[in-house]
């Protein structure tokens, strides 16, 4: 009898143990991946990719952008442009209505924008508002107020910049520039990042640090209230968890790991569930252009010439990148490109290197960050240089260090890439290419150029679209023939989902995207 | 007993300054500022002094180090630079999570080592002893991180028996494969000092008194035996549920277990100092609370220790 009992509760406890792989699939609820946790969902502070995704669904801006990239209505209806193209006067949406019941009004876009330039937030964007006029005295705490903020009435604010600034309306559209409610910073303070309110399409249920956010839709949303019941993230750090997860039906949508793209492309199963699309990014050797002996122009072109970027794309990263021949990515703007780059001329690379008189090569260091993908690209931009004469000692460092010796000039020669902030190609130029942000300001490549520092400010001060993607090309082609970066591709992004997701997106840029497309099929 | 454990806990005191010190030291000597990373990748430099002011970071070393002291003695750990949340708020819910993944590692370790061990020992020389060691052997030869890959990709995706990541609000299942894997290196160590030690047991003489005397073999095994090979067993386990306490990194990670290890790990690479003190300084508690039980426990295992602490 003893030895039945225990065979009886053996079973029951292996039962009550194994509960299945796959759990039951929720109806109203979008389940996705993040590989890490939100650092916080306070606008002010959210400077990374993670963070801005999430508050992109919380929040709202004056404008935001739709999934062509361009400027449309958010919390303002409609706007003017001043003659002189300074001030921006914003009508504001009547109705709208923050998480926590109050309407929002015109003082509530003067006060969010106050905080992200005030010195006791140090918010790192507060670059954005740099242009509005009285922004920097009162970032340094010279003035109590910002004199370009102007609040005419309950649902109308002017906003006056110090110059024509054409880029302004892209920089409202990043997260940063969310509007917040006064009440609930100062109810939360330094907690507020973890207690959102926003005007935005889905408000923010739960969050387990570490382990999983849920956000539920806001029913009261003033424009398109989401098809879905809920939003559910979980962080699953590790790739090959995440496609176990996947697969055992637990996930609904999944941004393809790197390693695993060849193999989905060619999954008849999953093929059609494929979204993909070429990010607003590039990425780069980047030059330390005031270190021997990068700043001879002619050894940057030399080693632009002496690596086969088309090649390297085909084969290490197994066409998942674009090849680049430019810093501006392929889509931004309508008018073409002046320039082709450089395609591989491994002769040409020597001649550039005898003229600078450094025929018998020389020896450099390459930085990178630690990682499989950027070790293996590394290796064989260190196999083409070699052909060349030039030995590149690879410094492989982990992201704290690496970054470190890279802004402060250490790295002669770093891989490294540029996000879009916003898509503008205005941000592919003026932080990486202009004098005045040299080092952590994005000019890492310490590159200067007065010539195309004016070109670029002339670009920026150029209301007229058409007229400033001209001149925007125009200095692309000046960079590339300088020649700051070895332009070495721009990455594809691959989104699988399963059957039962419609509607989904790829947006050109993550903050675009609202989360009110998607929609599940019963 | 209670002298000496009163001693041992005046004892860590400044074992744990020492550690706070040696911490501080080497954050501050490794290469990485992380303000650069909290920053993003476009900031201006004016921005990056005041963040610096804010936290503290543009004062000498012994100044950043006593302010951390006085905030310990005022029991706080600090917020984290990134998140800003409240690191002991932070330990406090991961620290169960990873007690819990240590336990059942552990739990597991001490049954099948000790199964092993004990079935090695007795066994000695025949074909059993060949198994049971060799299993040990490909334990200790197995890396944690593969292992824990290859048990998400059979019982996981391959069978569909048990859920590849999460904590699943506490249900047993989600503790299986981030427990084997984690406690199979431990597993086959246990299994090794076992069998040695039991080998050394089994030769004494009290073994054969106990024989003369009509004891049957697993008796003699188990409650004689196998209790005097424990001294070294106890050690092992409990150095092993120390470091686990400290947390598993790779096992957290390919798991997604909400655990101190992760977070420690992440902040070591962001450089986010008050959560790596903090972490650092938990780990050190714990190392030397099982340090004491493990002591305290060898009075238990041979009484003639209790009788030499007199």
């Amino acid at each position: 009898m003893n030895k039945i009992w225990h065979r009886i509760v053996a079973v029951v406890a292996a039962a009550a143990l194994c509960s299945c792989a796959r759990s039951s699939i929720p109806p109203d609820t979008v389940r996705l991946r993040l590989s890490g946790s939100p650092t916080t969902l306070d606008p002010a502070l959210i400077v990374d990719v993670t963070s801005g995704r999430i508050a992109a669904k919380l929040f709202n801006g004056l404008v935001k952008l739709d999934e062509m990239g361009k400027i449309v209505p958010d919390l303002a209806t409609d706007w003017d442009v001043s003659q002189d193209g300074r001030t921006y006067t914003f009508r504001i949406r009547s109705g709208v209505h923050f998480s926590n019941g109050r309407e929002l009004t015109a003082r509530d876009i003067e006060y969010s924008f106050k905080r992200l330039l005030s010195p006791e937030v140090a918010s790192p964007r507060g670059w954005i508002l740099s242009h509005v006029v009285g922004a920097r005295e009162f970032s340094d705490g010279k003035s109590g107020s910002v004199a370009g903020i102007s609040v005419k009435d309950a649902h109308t604010v002017a906003i006056t910049l110090d110059s024509p600034f054409a880029p302004f309306p892209y920089l409202l559209t990043m997260p940063n520039a969310a509007i917040v409610p006064e009440e609930e910073v100062k109810k939360w303070g330094a907690d507020f990042g973890f207690h959102p309110a926003g005007t935005g399409p889905f408000v923010l249920a739960n969050w387990e640090q570490d382990v999983r956010l849920v956000l539920t839709s806001n029913d009261g949303y003033f424009g398109r209230v989401p098809h879905v019941k809920h939003l559910e993230y979980r962080i699953i750090p590790e790739d090959l968890t995440a496609i176990v997860e996947f697969e055992n039906g637990n996930l609904d949508v999944l941004e393809i790991p790197s390693a695993e793209i060849p193999y989905y492309l060619a999954n008849d199963r999953w093929k059609p569930f494929i979204l993909s699309r070429t990010g607003l990014n590039i990425y780069y050797l980047g030059f330390n252009c005031q270190q021997e002996p990068f700043r001879d122009v002619r050894v940057r072109r030399a080693v632009s010439y002496a690596i086969d970027t088309r090649k390297i794309a085909a084969t290490v990263l197994e066409k998942r990148v674009e090849p680049a021949t430019g810093p501006i990515p392929p889509g931004l703007i309508e008018e073409p490109a002046l320039t082709t780059g450089y395609d591989y001329d491994r002769e040409r690379a020597v001649r550039l290197l005898n003229e600078s008189g450094l025929a018998k090569g020389f020896r450099t260091k390459l930085f990178l960050n630690t990682g499989r993908e950027e070790l293996s690209v590394c290796e064989a931009i260190h196999s083409y240089l070699r052909d060349v004469e030039i030995e590149a000692e690879l410094v492989p460092l982990e992201w704290s260090a690496f970054k470190k010796a890279v802004a402060s000039g250490e790295a002669p020669l770093f891989y490294l890439s540029w996000w879009a902030d916003y898509p503008e190609p205005e941000n592919f130029l003026f932080p990486t290419f202009h004098s005045s942000n040299w080092g952590a300001a994005g000019n890492r490549a310490r590159f200067g150029s007065t010539e195309i520092d004016h070109a670029i400010e002339d670009a920026q001060r150029t209301l007229d679209d058409t007229e400033r993607w001209r001149k925007y090309r125009e200095t692309e082609k000046m960079v590339v023939d300088e020649a700051p970066w070895v332009f070495l591709w721009h990455r594809k992004e691959f989104v699988l989902h399963r059957p039962r997701v419609e509607g989904l997106k790829l947006f050109p840029i993550y903050s675009a995207d609202k989360g009110t497309e998607i929609l599940l099929n019963p | 007993m209670r002298a000496y454990v009163i001693k041992r806990m005046l004892l860590a005191i400044p074992t744990l300054c020492g550690v706070t010190l040696v911490t501080f030291l080497l954050m501050k000597s490794i290469p990485g500022d992380p303000v650069l990373g909290m920053v993003g990748e476009r900031a201006d430099p004016h921005v990056i002094a005041q963040m610096r002011q804010n936290l503290g970071l543009d004062k000498p070393f012994a100044v950043q180090y006593l302010r951390y002291i006085s905030l310990l003695c005022r029991g706080e750990l600090g917020r984290s630079h990134y998140t800003n949340r409240p690191v002991a708020e932070s330990i406090a819910t991961k620290f169960p999570n990873t007690l819990k993944l240590a336990g059942a590692a552990v739990a597991i370790a001490v049954v099948v080592g000790l199964t092993l061990g004990i079935l090695a020992a007795v066994s000695r020389g025949t074909v059993l002893d060949t198994f049971c060691t060799l299993t040990a052997s490909l334990g200790i030869a197995t890396p944690v991180f593969w292992l824990a890959l290859l048990l998400v990709m059979l019982f996981s995706y391959v069978l569909g028996w048990l859920p590849a990541s999460g904590m699943g609000s506490g249900a047993p299942a989600f503790l299986v494969l981030p427990a084997l894997s984690l406690g199979t290196r431990s597993a086959a160590y246990l299994a090794r000092i076992t069998r040695s030690s039991m080998l050394e047991v089994m030769t004494q003489d009290f073994l054969r008194t106990a024989r003369a005397k009509g004891l049957g073999e697993w008796t003699v095994t188990l409650k004689h035996a196998a209790r005097n090979a424990l001294i070294p067993v106890v050690t092992l386990a409990g150095l092993d549920f120390g470091s686990y306490l400290n947390g598993s990194v790779l096992t957290e990670t390919i798991f997604g277990w909400n655990g101190i290890g992760r977070f420690a790990m992440e902040a070591i690479l962001k450089r986010d100092y008050p959560v790596i003190l903090g972490t650092v300084l938990i780990g050190a508690v714990a190392f030397i609370v099982v340090n004491l039980l493990v002591d305290i426990s060898y009075a238990f295992i041979d009484p003639r220790i209790r009788g030499m602490r007199r």
